[in-house]
Protein backbone atom coordinates (compact mmCIF):
# COMPACT_ATOMS: atom_id res chain seq x y z
CA UNK A 1 0.00 0.00 0.00
CA UNK A 2 1.32 3.37 -0.93
CA UNK A 3 0.60 6.12 1.48
CA UNK A 4 2.03 9.55 1.17
CA UNK A 5 1.58 12.48 3.43
CA UNK A 6 1.81 15.69 1.61
CA UNK A 7 -0.15 18.08 3.68
CA UNK A 8 2.40 20.16 5.52
CA UNK A 9 5.68 19.37 3.91
CA UNK A 10 5.42 21.94 1.16
CA UNK A 11 6.01 24.94 3.41
CA UNK A 12 8.58 25.39 6.10
CA UNK A 13 7.69 27.06 9.36
CA UNK A 14 9.54 30.28 8.87
CA UNK A 15 7.97 30.94 5.47
CA UNK A 16 4.53 30.33 6.98
CA UNK A 17 5.40 32.54 9.93
CA UNK A 18 6.43 35.45 7.73
CA UNK A 19 3.38 35.03 5.50
CA UNK A 20 1.28 35.07 8.64
CA UNK A 21 2.95 38.33 9.67
CA UNK A 22 1.88 39.75 6.31
CA UNK A 23 -1.72 38.83 7.06
CA UNK A 24 -1.96 35.51 5.24
CA UNK A 25 -4.80 33.59 6.88
CA UNK A 26 -3.99 30.31 5.18
CA UNK A 27 -0.51 30.26 6.68
CA UNK A 28 -1.99 30.95 10.07
CA UNK A 29 -4.38 28.04 9.65
CA UNK A 30 -1.65 25.68 8.49
CA UNK A 31 0.53 26.49 11.49
CA UNK A 32 -2.46 26.14 13.76
CA UNK A 33 -3.37 22.73 12.41
CA UNK A 34 0.23 21.61 12.45
CA UNK A 35 0.96 22.46 16.08
CA UNK A 36 -2.35 22.60 17.90
CA UNK A 37 -2.37 18.94 18.97
CA UNK A 38 1.22 19.04 20.16
CA UNK A 39 0.70 22.23 22.13
CA UNK A 40 -2.43 20.89 23.80
CA UNK A 41 -0.49 17.77 24.77
CA UNK A 42 2.29 19.84 26.26
CA UNK A 43 -0.20 22.10 28.01
CA UNK A 44 -1.93 19.09 29.51
CA UNK A 45 1.34 18.01 31.03
CA UNK A 46 1.47 21.33 32.88
CA UNK A 47 -2.11 21.65 34.01
CA UNK A 48 -4.74 19.13 35.01
CA UNK A 49 -7.54 21.29 33.56
CA UNK A 50 -7.86 20.03 29.99
CA UNK A 51 -10.61 22.49 29.12
CA UNK A 52 -8.54 25.49 30.14
CA UNK A 53 -5.49 24.23 28.33
CA UNK A 54 -7.29 24.30 24.98
CA UNK A 55 -8.45 27.79 25.79
CA UNK A 56 -4.89 28.87 26.55
CA UNK A 57 -3.54 27.45 23.32
CA UNK A 58 -6.27 29.19 21.33
CA UNK A 59 -5.52 32.44 23.13
CA UNK A 60 -1.87 32.12 22.20
CA UNK A 61 -2.85 31.84 18.54
CA UNK A 62 -5.38 34.66 18.87
CA UNK A 63 -2.69 37.00 20.16
CA UNK A 64 -0.28 35.94 17.45
CA UNK A 65 -2.80 36.96 14.80
CA UNK A 66 -4.08 40.12 16.45
CA UNK A 67 -0.58 41.39 17.25
CA UNK A 68 1.09 39.91 14.18
CA UNK A 69 2.64 43.24 13.21
CA UNK A 70 4.81 43.17 16.31
CA UNK A 71 6.11 39.63 15.85
CA UNK A 72 9.78 39.02 15.28
CA UNK A 73 10.60 37.61 11.90
CA UNK A 74 13.38 35.24 12.89
CA UNK A 75 12.07 32.81 15.45
CA UNK A 76 12.03 29.07 15.83
CA UNK A 77 8.29 28.77 15.50
CA UNK A 78 7.83 25.61 17.51
CA UNK A 79 9.97 26.83 20.42
CA UNK A 80 8.13 30.15 20.39
CA UNK A 81 4.74 28.43 20.50
CA UNK A 82 5.70 25.99 23.27
CA UNK A 83 7.16 28.79 25.33
CA UNK A 84 4.07 30.99 24.83
CA UNK A 85 1.81 28.17 25.95
CA UNK A 86 3.94 27.62 29.04
CA UNK A 87 3.85 31.30 30.00
CA UNK A 88 0.14 31.48 29.42
CA UNK A 89 -0.55 28.50 31.65
CA UNK A 90 1.76 29.91 34.33
CA UNK A 91 -0.19 33.15 34.22
CA UNK A 92 -3.45 31.28 34.47
CA UNK A 93 -2.17 29.51 37.56
CA UNK A 94 -1.20 32.82 39.08
CA UNK A 95 -4.69 34.15 38.61
CA UNK A 96 -6.48 31.08 39.82
CA UNK A 97 -7.17 30.96 43.52
CA UNK A 98 -6.52 27.27 43.64
CA UNK A 99 -2.96 28.03 42.75
CA UNK A 100 -2.47 30.91 45.09
CA UNK A 101 0.76 29.48 46.41
CA UNK A 102 2.28 28.90 43.04
CA UNK A 103 3.25 32.26 41.66
CA UNK A 104 6.16 31.98 39.25
CA UNK A 105 6.84 30.18 36.01
CA UNK A 106 9.25 27.92 37.88
CA UNK A 107 6.65 26.54 40.11
CA UNK A 108 4.34 25.01 37.55
CA UNK A 109 5.07 21.35 37.66
CA UNK A 110 5.48 18.98 34.78
CA UNK A 111 2.88 16.34 35.45
CA UNK A 112 3.36 14.02 32.53
CA UNK A 113 4.14 10.37 33.21
CA UNK A 114 6.23 8.64 30.58
CA UNK A 115 4.86 5.29 29.55
CA UNK A 116 6.30 2.20 27.89
CA UNK A 117 6.02 1.49 24.16
CA UNK A 118 4.82 -2.05 24.72
CA UNK A 119 3.84 -2.79 21.15
CA UNK A 120 7.28 -1.92 19.90
CA UNK A 121 9.23 -4.26 22.12
CA UNK A 122 9.60 -7.48 20.25
CA UNK A 123 12.55 -8.61 22.36
CA UNK A 124 12.85 -11.22 25.04
CA UNK A 125 11.35 -10.97 28.49
CA UNK A 126 14.51 -9.62 30.13
CA UNK A 127 14.62 -6.63 27.80
CA UNK A 128 10.99 -5.86 28.50
CA UNK A 129 11.73 -5.90 32.20
CA UNK A 130 14.60 -3.52 31.58
CA UNK A 131 12.44 -1.03 29.75
CA UNK A 132 9.82 -1.12 32.48
CA UNK A 133 12.53 -0.51 35.04
CA UNK A 134 13.96 2.38 33.01
CA UNK A 135 10.52 3.84 32.71
CA UNK A 136 10.12 3.84 36.45
CA UNK A 137 13.50 5.54 36.90
CA UNK A 138 12.51 8.19 34.37
CA UNK A 139 9.25 8.91 36.10
CA UNK A 140 11.01 9.23 39.43
CA UNK A 141 13.17 12.08 38.16
CA UNK A 142 12.40 15.60 39.40
CA UNK A 143 9.70 17.34 37.34
CA UNK A 144 12.08 19.88 35.81
CA UNK A 145 14.47 17.20 34.62
CA UNK A 146 11.58 15.32 33.09
CA UNK A 147 10.33 18.43 31.37
CA UNK A 148 13.79 19.15 29.98
CA UNK A 149 14.02 15.61 28.62
CA UNK A 150 10.56 15.92 27.10
CA UNK A 151 11.36 19.20 25.40
CA UNK A 152 14.70 17.93 24.14
CA UNK A 153 13.70 14.53 22.84
CA UNK A 154 10.00 14.78 22.10
CA UNK A 155 9.76 18.34 20.89
CA UNK A 156 13.27 18.47 19.46
CA UNK A 157 14.26 21.77 21.06
CA UNK A 158 17.91 22.69 21.44
CA UNK A 159 19.52 23.19 24.82
CA UNK A 160 19.47 26.99 24.27
CA UNK A 161 15.76 26.96 23.54
CA UNK A 162 15.09 24.89 26.64
CA UNK A 163 17.15 27.27 28.77
CA UNK A 164 15.10 30.13 27.37
CA UNK A 165 11.82 28.43 28.08
CA UNK A 166 12.58 27.33 31.59
CA UNK A 167 14.15 30.70 32.30
CA UNK A 168 17.56 29.36 33.31
CA UNK A 169 21.01 29.77 31.77
CA UNK A 170 22.51 27.41 29.23
CA UNK A 171 24.61 25.53 31.74
CA UNK A 172 21.68 24.87 34.05
CA UNK A 173 19.54 23.57 31.21
CA UNK A 174 22.34 21.36 30.05
CA UNK A 175 22.74 20.11 33.62
CA UNK A 176 19.05 19.36 33.87
CA UNK A 177 19.28 17.13 30.84
CA UNK A 178 22.56 15.59 31.78
CA UNK A 179 21.73 14.90 35.38
CA UNK A 180 18.57 13.16 34.32
CA UNK A 181 20.38 10.79 32.04
CA UNK A 182 23.29 10.38 34.44
CA UNK A 183 21.05 9.13 37.21
CA UNK A 184 19.54 6.64 34.84
CA UNK A 185 22.83 5.42 33.55
CA UNK A 186 24.23 4.83 37.00
CA UNK A 187 21.25 2.76 37.96
CA UNK A 188 21.13 0.68 34.89
CA UNK A 189 24.58 0.50 33.37
CA UNK A 190 25.95 -2.57 35.08
CA UNK A 191 23.08 -4.88 34.47
CA UNK A 192 22.13 -3.83 31.00
CA UNK A 193 25.53 -4.10 29.33
CA UNK A 194 25.59 -7.80 29.86
CA UNK A 195 22.35 -8.31 28.01
CA UNK A 196 23.51 -6.16 25.12
CA UNK A 197 26.72 -8.11 24.82
CA UNK A 198 24.85 -11.38 24.71
CA UNK A 199 22.31 -10.23 22.17
CA UNK A 200 24.88 -8.66 19.88
CA UNK A 201 26.99 -11.80 19.72
CA UNK A 202 23.87 -13.72 18.83
CA UNK A 203 23.25 -11.54 15.76
CA UNK B 1 24.07 10.85 7.61
CA UNK B 2 27.85 11.18 8.05
CA UNK B 3 27.42 12.88 11.40
CA UNK B 4 26.27 9.72 13.12
CA UNK B 5 29.72 8.21 12.74
CA UNK B 6 30.83 10.72 15.35
CA UNK B 7 28.12 9.90 17.87
CA UNK B 8 29.61 8.92 21.22
CA UNK B 9 26.76 9.52 23.66
CA UNK B 10 23.26 8.18 24.04
CA UNK B 11 22.05 11.77 23.86
CA UNK B 12 23.35 12.07 20.30
CA UNK B 13 21.08 9.28 19.22
CA UNK B 14 18.06 10.35 21.22
CA UNK B 15 17.92 13.73 19.52
CA UNK B 16 18.40 12.33 16.02
CA UNK B 17 15.06 12.43 14.22
CA UNK B 18 15.98 9.73 11.77
CA UNK B 19 17.00 7.48 14.65
CA UNK B 20 13.75 8.24 16.46
CA UNK B 21 11.67 7.33 13.47
CA UNK B 22 13.58 4.06 13.09
CA UNK B 23 12.88 3.06 16.68
CA UNK B 24 9.39 4.45 17.15
CA UNK B 25 7.89 4.08 13.70
CA UNK B 26 10.13 1.36 12.30
CA UNK B 27 10.95 3.51 9.32
CA UNK B 28 14.59 2.88 8.57
CA UNK B 29 15.32 5.33 5.77
CA UNK B 30 18.99 5.72 6.50
CA UNK B 31 20.01 2.10 6.98
CA UNK B 32 20.37 2.27 10.76
CA UNK B 33 20.11 -1.46 11.14
CA UNK B 34 23.07 -2.17 8.92
CA UNK B 35 25.08 0.72 10.32
CA UNK B 36 24.52 -0.51 13.85
CA UNK B 37 25.81 -3.97 13.09
CA UNK B 38 29.07 -2.66 11.67
CA UNK B 39 30.58 -2.15 15.08
CA UNK B 40 30.00 -3.76 18.44
CA UNK B 41 30.72 -0.71 20.56
CA UNK B 42 28.22 1.16 18.46
CA UNK B 43 25.61 -1.58 18.78
CA UNK B 44 25.73 -1.22 22.53
CA UNK B 45 25.17 2.53 22.45
CA UNK B 46 22.35 2.14 19.98
CA UNK B 47 20.64 -0.47 22.10
CA UNK B 48 20.88 1.73 25.21
CA UNK B 49 19.38 4.64 23.32
CA UNK B 50 16.68 2.41 21.94
CA UNK B 51 15.58 1.12 25.33
CA UNK B 52 15.52 4.63 26.71
CA UNK B 53 13.32 5.84 23.88
CA UNK B 54 10.98 2.92 24.40
CA UNK B 55 10.67 3.79 28.08
CA UNK B 56 9.89 7.45 27.36
CA UNK B 57 6.63 7.22 25.49
CA UNK B 58 4.30 10.19 25.76
CA UNK B 59 0.58 9.93 25.09
CA UNK B 60 -0.47 10.54 21.51
CA UNK B 61 -2.69 13.46 20.76
CA UNK B 62 -6.28 12.52 21.35
CA UNK B 63 -7.58 15.30 19.15
CA UNK B 64 -9.18 14.34 15.86
CA UNK B 65 -8.90 16.39 12.70
CA UNK B 66 -12.38 17.74 13.30
CA UNK B 67 -11.51 18.72 16.90
CA UNK B 68 -8.62 20.73 15.56
CA UNK B 69 -10.79 22.20 12.85
CA UNK B 70 -13.39 23.41 15.32
CA UNK B 71 -10.64 24.75 17.59
CA UNK B 72 -9.41 26.77 14.64
CA UNK B 73 -12.89 28.15 13.96
CA UNK B 74 -13.22 29.01 17.60
CA UNK B 75 -9.91 30.84 17.45
CA UNK B 76 -11.08 32.92 14.50
CA UNK B 77 -14.12 33.91 16.53
CA UNK B 78 -11.87 34.89 19.44
CA UNK B 79 -9.75 36.91 17.03
CA UNK B 80 -12.79 38.70 15.70
CA UNK B 81 -13.96 39.53 19.21
CA UNK B 82 -10.54 40.79 20.20
CA UNK B 83 -10.18 42.87 17.06
CA UNK B 84 -13.60 44.41 17.58
CA UNK B 85 -12.68 45.17 21.17
CA UNK B 86 -9.43 46.85 20.13
CA UNK B 87 -11.27 48.78 17.44
CA UNK B 88 -13.84 50.12 19.83
CA UNK B 89 -11.12 51.28 22.22
CA UNK B 90 -9.57 53.19 19.34
CA UNK B 91 -12.95 54.47 18.25
CA UNK B 92 -13.58 56.09 21.56
CA UNK B 93 -10.23 57.83 21.42
CA UNK B 94 -11.07 59.17 18.00
CA UNK B 95 -14.47 60.36 19.20
CA UNK B 96 -12.90 62.27 22.05
CA UNK B 97 -10.62 64.03 19.63
CA UNK B 98 -13.39 64.65 17.15
CA UNK B 99 -15.63 66.24 19.71
CA UNK B 100 -13.26 69.14 20.15
CA UNK B 101 -12.04 69.32 16.62
CA UNK B 102 -15.46 69.25 15.09
CA UNK B 103 -16.74 72.32 16.91
CA UNK B 104 -14.13 74.37 15.11
CA UNK B 105 -14.94 73.26 11.66
CA UNK B 106 -18.66 72.64 12.04
CA UNK B 107 -19.68 76.07 10.94
CA UNK B 108 -17.59 75.90 7.81
CA UNK B 109 -19.12 72.57 6.91
CA UNK B 110 -22.75 73.47 7.26
CA UNK B 111 -22.97 75.16 3.94
CA UNK B 112 -21.05 72.45 2.16
CA UNK B 113 -23.17 69.67 3.58
CA UNK B 114 -26.36 71.45 2.76
CA UNK B 115 -25.44 71.71 -0.88
CA UNK B 116 -24.38 68.06 -1.05
CA UNK B 117 -27.70 67.09 0.49
CA UNK B 118 -29.55 69.17 -2.03
CA UNK B 119 -27.63 67.58 -4.90
CA UNK B 120 -28.05 64.03 -3.66
CA UNK B 121 -31.76 64.39 -3.23
CA UNK B 122 -32.53 66.17 -6.42
CA UNK B 123 -30.06 64.84 -8.91
CA UNK B 124 -28.98 61.54 -7.35
CA UNK B 125 -29.61 58.12 -8.87
CA UNK B 126 -33.28 57.37 -9.32
CA UNK B 127 -33.31 53.82 -8.08
CA UNK B 128 -31.02 52.21 -5.58
CA UNK B 129 -31.19 48.77 -7.10
CA UNK B 130 -28.11 47.80 -9.02
CA UNK B 131 -28.20 45.15 -11.66
CA UNK B 132 -25.56 43.03 -13.29
CA UNK B 133 -25.84 45.05 -16.48
CA UNK B 134 -25.08 48.32 -14.74
CA UNK B 135 -22.09 46.77 -13.03
CA UNK B 136 -20.68 45.49 -16.29
CA UNK B 137 -21.24 48.81 -18.02
CA UNK B 138 -19.31 50.51 -15.24
CA UNK B 139 -16.33 48.27 -15.78
CA UNK B 140 -16.35 47.12 -19.34
CA UNK B 141 -12.60 46.84 -19.91
CA UNK B 142 -12.16 43.58 -21.76
CA UNK B 143 -14.35 41.25 -19.72
CA UNK B 144 -15.18 37.72 -20.77
CA UNK B 145 -18.75 36.66 -20.04
CA UNK B 146 -19.79 33.09 -19.44
CA UNK B 147 -23.46 32.17 -19.20
CA UNK B 148 -24.76 28.87 -17.94
CA UNK B 149 -27.96 28.07 -19.82
CA UNK B 150 -27.76 24.34 -19.13
CA UNK B 151 -29.46 22.59 -16.25
CA UNK B 152 -26.23 21.57 -14.54
CA UNK B 153 -23.60 23.64 -12.74
CA UNK B 154 -20.61 24.61 -14.87
CA UNK B 155 -17.01 24.92 -13.79
CA UNK B 156 -15.02 28.02 -14.71
CA UNK B 157 -11.31 28.30 -14.04
CA UNK B 158 -9.96 31.84 -13.79
CA UNK B 159 -6.49 33.00 -14.77
CA UNK B 160 -5.27 32.99 -11.16
CA UNK B 161 -6.27 29.34 -10.65
CA UNK B 162 -9.44 30.13 -8.73
CA UNK B 163 -12.49 28.11 -9.63
CA UNK B 164 -16.13 29.07 -9.82
CA UNK B 165 -18.96 26.58 -9.99
CA UNK B 166 -21.61 28.54 -11.86
CA UNK B 167 -25.19 27.44 -11.28
CA UNK B 168 -27.84 27.22 -14.05
CA UNK B 169 -29.33 30.53 -15.24
CA UNK B 170 -26.31 32.43 -13.98
CA UNK B 171 -23.69 34.62 -15.58
CA UNK B 172 -20.14 35.51 -14.63
CA UNK B 173 -18.02 38.26 -16.16
CA UNK B 174 -14.31 38.26 -15.55
CA UNK B 175 -11.13 39.51 -17.17
CA UNK B 176 -9.25 36.98 -19.26
CA UNK B 177 -6.18 37.76 -17.19
CA UNK B 178 -6.23 39.58 -13.87
CA UNK B 179 -4.05 42.67 -13.94
CA UNK B 180 -3.41 45.33 -11.34
CA UNK B 181 -3.69 44.95 -7.59
CA UNK B 182 -7.22 43.60 -7.47
CA UNK B 183 -9.12 40.70 -8.88
CA UNK B 184 -12.70 41.65 -9.74
CA UNK B 185 -15.49 39.52 -11.15
CA UNK B 186 -19.19 40.21 -11.67
CA UNK B 187 -21.91 37.73 -10.93
CA UNK B 188 -25.55 37.46 -11.78
CA UNK B 189 -27.22 34.39 -10.30
CA UNK B 190 -25.43 31.91 -8.11
CA UNK B 191 -21.88 30.64 -7.90
CA UNK B 192 -19.63 28.75 -5.51
CA UNK B 193 -16.20 30.35 -5.39
CA UNK B 194 -12.90 28.78 -4.40
CA UNK B 195 -10.30 31.47 -4.48
CA UNK B 196 -6.57 30.88 -4.74
CA UNK B 197 -4.72 32.67 -1.96
CA UNK B 198 -3.02 35.92 -2.76
CA UNK B 199 -3.04 38.51 0.02
CA UNK B 200 -1.46 41.08 -2.27
CA UNK B 201 -4.34 40.84 -4.73
CA UNK B 202 -7.67 40.67 -2.93
CA UNK B 203 -10.55 39.11 -4.81
CA UNK B 204 -13.87 40.97 -5.20
CA UNK B 205 -17.19 39.55 -6.28
CA UNK B 206 -19.63 42.22 -7.37
CA UNK B 207 -23.17 40.94 -7.22
CA UNK B 208 -26.17 43.24 -7.39
CA UNK B 209 -25.76 45.79 -4.62
CA UNK B 210 -23.06 44.05 -2.62
CA UNK B 211 -19.36 43.51 -2.88
CA UNK B 212 -17.69 40.49 -1.29
CA UNK B 213 -13.98 40.74 -0.58
CA UNK B 214 -11.65 37.85 0.13
CA UNK B 215 -8.02 36.93 -0.15
CA UNK B 216 -8.50 33.19 -0.46
CA UNK B 217 -11.32 31.03 0.72
CA UNK B 218 -14.47 29.33 -0.47
CA UNK B 219 -17.96 30.72 -0.35
CA UNK B 220 -21.24 30.94 -2.23
CA UNK B 221 -22.89 34.05 -3.58
CA UNK B 222 -26.49 34.03 -4.71
CA UNK B 223 -27.61 37.18 -6.46
CA UNK B 224 -30.39 36.75 -9.00
CA UNK B 225 -31.51 40.09 -10.32
CA UNK B 226 -35.18 39.14 -9.98
CA UNK B 227 -34.98 38.05 -6.35
CA UNK B 228 -35.44 40.31 -3.35
CA UNK B 229 -32.34 39.15 -1.45
CA UNK B 230 -28.66 38.64 -2.08
CA UNK B 231 -27.01 35.86 -0.10
CA UNK B 232 -23.41 35.09 0.78
CA UNK B 233 -22.50 31.88 2.59
CA UNK B 234 -18.96 31.12 3.73
CA UNK B 235 -17.45 27.64 3.82
CA UNK B 236 -13.81 28.26 4.68
CA UNK B 237 -11.66 31.27 5.49
CA UNK B 238 -13.02 34.72 6.13
CA UNK B 239 -14.76 37.18 3.84
CA UNK B 240 -15.86 40.79 4.15
CA UNK B 241 -19.05 42.05 2.59
CA UNK B 242 -20.05 45.65 2.02
CA UNK B 243 -22.57 47.35 -0.17
CA UNK B 244 -21.57 48.64 -3.56
CA UNK B 245 -20.45 52.30 -3.75
CA UNK B 246 -23.21 52.82 -6.28
CA UNK B 247 -25.83 52.46 -3.56
CA UNK B 248 -24.08 53.03 -0.29
CA UNK B 249 -23.63 56.05 1.86
CA UNK B 250 -20.02 56.89 2.66
CA UNK B 251 -20.03 55.42 6.16
CA UNK B 252 -21.02 52.02 4.88
CA UNK B 253 -20.68 49.10 7.17
CA UNK B 254 -18.53 46.13 6.39
CA UNK B 255 -19.69 42.74 7.62
CA UNK B 256 -17.16 40.05 8.43
CA UNK B 257 -18.22 36.46 7.81
CA UNK B 258 -16.52 33.38 9.19
CA UNK B 259 -16.98 29.76 8.08
CA UNK B 260 -20.58 28.58 8.17
CA UNK B 261 -21.87 32.07 8.63
CA UNK B 262 -24.05 33.70 6.07
CA UNK B 263 -25.47 37.05 5.23
CA UNK B 264 -28.68 38.12 3.58
CA UNK B 265 -28.89 41.53 2.01
CA UNK B 266 -32.41 42.83 1.69
CA UNK B 267 -32.32 44.80 -1.52
CA UNK B 268 -35.32 46.98 -0.95
CA UNK B 269 -34.03 48.19 2.42
CA UNK B 270 -30.32 48.07 1.66
CA UNK B 271 -29.83 46.30 4.96
CA UNK B 272 -27.59 43.42 6.01
CA UNK B 273 -28.78 40.50 8.11
CA UNK B 274 -25.99 38.37 9.44
CA UNK B 275 -26.92 34.72 10.01
CA UNK B 276 -24.58 33.02 12.44
CA UNK B 277 -26.40 29.73 12.64
CA UNK B 278 -27.04 28.63 9.09
CA UNK B 279 -28.60 25.34 10.10
CA UNK B 280 -31.59 27.22 11.41
CA UNK B 281 -32.17 29.05 8.19
CA UNK B 282 -34.22 26.82 5.94
CA UNK B 283 -33.86 28.88 2.83
CA UNK B 284 -30.08 28.65 3.03
CA UNK B 285 -29.71 24.98 3.85
CA UNK B 286 -32.27 23.83 1.32
CA UNK B 287 -30.09 24.56 -1.66
CA UNK B 288 -26.67 23.60 -0.42
CA UNK B 289 -24.81 22.23 -3.41
CA UNK B 290 -22.91 18.99 -3.75
CA UNK B 291 -19.56 20.65 -3.41
CA UNK B 292 -20.39 22.15 -0.05
CA UNK B 293 -21.42 18.84 1.44
CA UNK B 294 -18.48 16.77 0.30
CA UNK B 295 -15.46 16.39 2.52
CA UNK B 296 -12.06 16.89 0.96
CA UNK B 297 -10.10 15.57 3.92
CA UNK B 298 -8.64 12.24 2.84
CA UNK B 299 -6.80 9.81 5.08
CA UNK B 300 -5.31 6.85 3.30
CA UNK B 301 -8.01 6.85 0.63
CA UNK B 302 -7.72 5.17 -2.79
CA UNK B 303 -6.99 7.69 -5.54
CA UNK B 304 -10.00 6.45 -7.50
CA UNK B 305 -12.27 7.53 -4.68
CA UNK B 306 -10.65 10.96 -4.49
CA UNK B 307 -11.23 11.43 -8.23
CA UNK B 308 -14.83 10.36 -7.79
CA UNK B 309 -15.34 12.97 -5.09
CA UNK B 310 -13.87 15.65 -7.34
CA UNK B 311 -16.10 14.50 -10.22
CA UNK B 312 -19.18 14.82 -8.06
CA UNK B 313 -18.22 18.17 -6.63
CA UNK B 314 -17.37 19.94 -9.87
CA UNK B 315 -19.45 17.87 -12.28
CA UNK B 316 -16.44 17.04 -14.38
CA UNK B 317 -15.26 13.80 -15.98
CA UNK B 318 -11.89 12.52 -14.94
CA UNK B 319 -10.13 10.00 -17.12
CA UNK B 320 -7.20 8.24 -15.47
CA UNK B 321 -5.22 5.01 -15.89
CA UNK B 322 -7.30 2.88 -13.55
CA UNK B 323 -4.99 -0.13 -13.51
CA UNK B 324 -1.82 1.80 -12.87
CA UNK B 325 -3.37 3.72 -10.00
CA UNK B 326 -5.42 0.95 -8.43
CA UNK B 327 -3.11 0.46 -5.44
CA UNK B 328 -2.46 4.11 -4.73
CA UNK B 329 -3.68 5.64 -1.50
CA UNK B 330 -3.29 9.23 -0.41
CA UNK B 331 -3.53 11.19 2.77
CA UNK B 332 -4.16 14.81 1.99
CA UNK B 333 -6.33 17.81 2.69
CA UNK B 334 -7.87 19.42 -0.38
CA UNK B 335 -10.42 21.64 1.32
CA UNK B 336 -10.21 25.30 0.52
CA UNK B 337 -8.34 24.65 -2.74
CA UNK B 338 -9.63 25.56 -6.18
CA UNK B 339 -10.12 22.72 -8.67
CA UNK B 340 -6.80 23.10 -10.51
CA UNK B 341 -4.98 23.31 -7.18
CA UNK B 342 -6.68 20.11 -6.01
CA UNK B 343 -5.63 18.31 -9.18
CA UNK B 344 -2.09 19.62 -8.88
CA UNK B 345 -1.79 18.37 -5.31
CA UNK B 346 -3.17 14.94 -6.13
CA UNK B 347 -0.85 14.59 -9.15
CA UNK B 348 2.20 15.72 -7.20
CA UNK B 349 1.52 13.30 -4.42
CA UNK B 350 1.01 10.37 -6.76
CA UNK B 351 4.39 11.29 -8.24
CA UNK B 352 5.99 9.40 -11.17
CA UNK B 353 5.43 12.11 -13.77
CA UNK B 354 1.74 12.32 -13.08
CA UNK B 355 0.11 15.28 -14.78
CA UNK B 356 -3.31 16.52 -15.76
CA UNK B 357 -4.89 18.28 -18.67
CA UNK B 358 -8.14 20.17 -18.52
CA UNK B 359 -10.47 20.79 -21.38
CA UNK B 360 -13.79 22.29 -20.34
CA UNK B 361 -15.25 19.72 -18.01
CA UNK B 362 -13.01 16.91 -19.29
CA UNK B 363 -9.94 16.15 -17.24
CA UNK B 364 -7.31 13.69 -18.37
CA UNK B 365 -4.73 12.34 -15.94
CA UNK B 366 -1.56 10.72 -17.24
CA UNK B 367 0.43 8.62 -14.82
CA UNK B 368 2.82 5.73 -14.56
CA UNK B 369 1.45 4.65 -11.18
CA UNK B 370 2.48 5.82 -7.74
CA UNK B 371 5.83 5.63 -5.98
Amino acid sequence: MNTKTLQFKTFDDITLWNNLKDGNEKSFSILFEKYYGDLVNYGNSLSPYAEKVQDCVQDVFTDIWVYRNGLQSSVVVKAYLLSSVRKRIARLHERDHIFRKATSTDSIAFLLEFSVEHELIDDDYATKEKVVHLNKLLNDLPARQKEALYLRYHQGLTVEQIADMLDVNYQSASNLLHRGLLTLRKEWKGSISLIILLSSTAC
Amino acid sequence: MQKRNKYTEIEDFLSDESFQSWILFKIDEDGWEEWTLENRQRAKLVEDARLLLLAMKVPDSTLSASDIHSALQNTWIKIEEKENLNDSVEDSKVKFFKKYFIRGVAAALVFGLASVWFYENHFGPESKVVTYKELIDENSEGLVEQTNNSDKPQIITLSDGSSVLLQPNSKLSYPKIFTGNERKVYLSGEGFFEISKNPKKPFFVYANEIVTKVVGTSFRVKAYSDQPDVEVLVRTGKVKVRSNDLVAKSDQEEVVLLPNQALRFVRSELSFNKITNITQDQALTRNVGNIEQLSFEFTDIPVSQIFETIEQAYLVDIDYPKNKLKDCHLTTSLSDQPLTEKLKIVCNSIGNNTSFEMNGNQIIITSEGCN
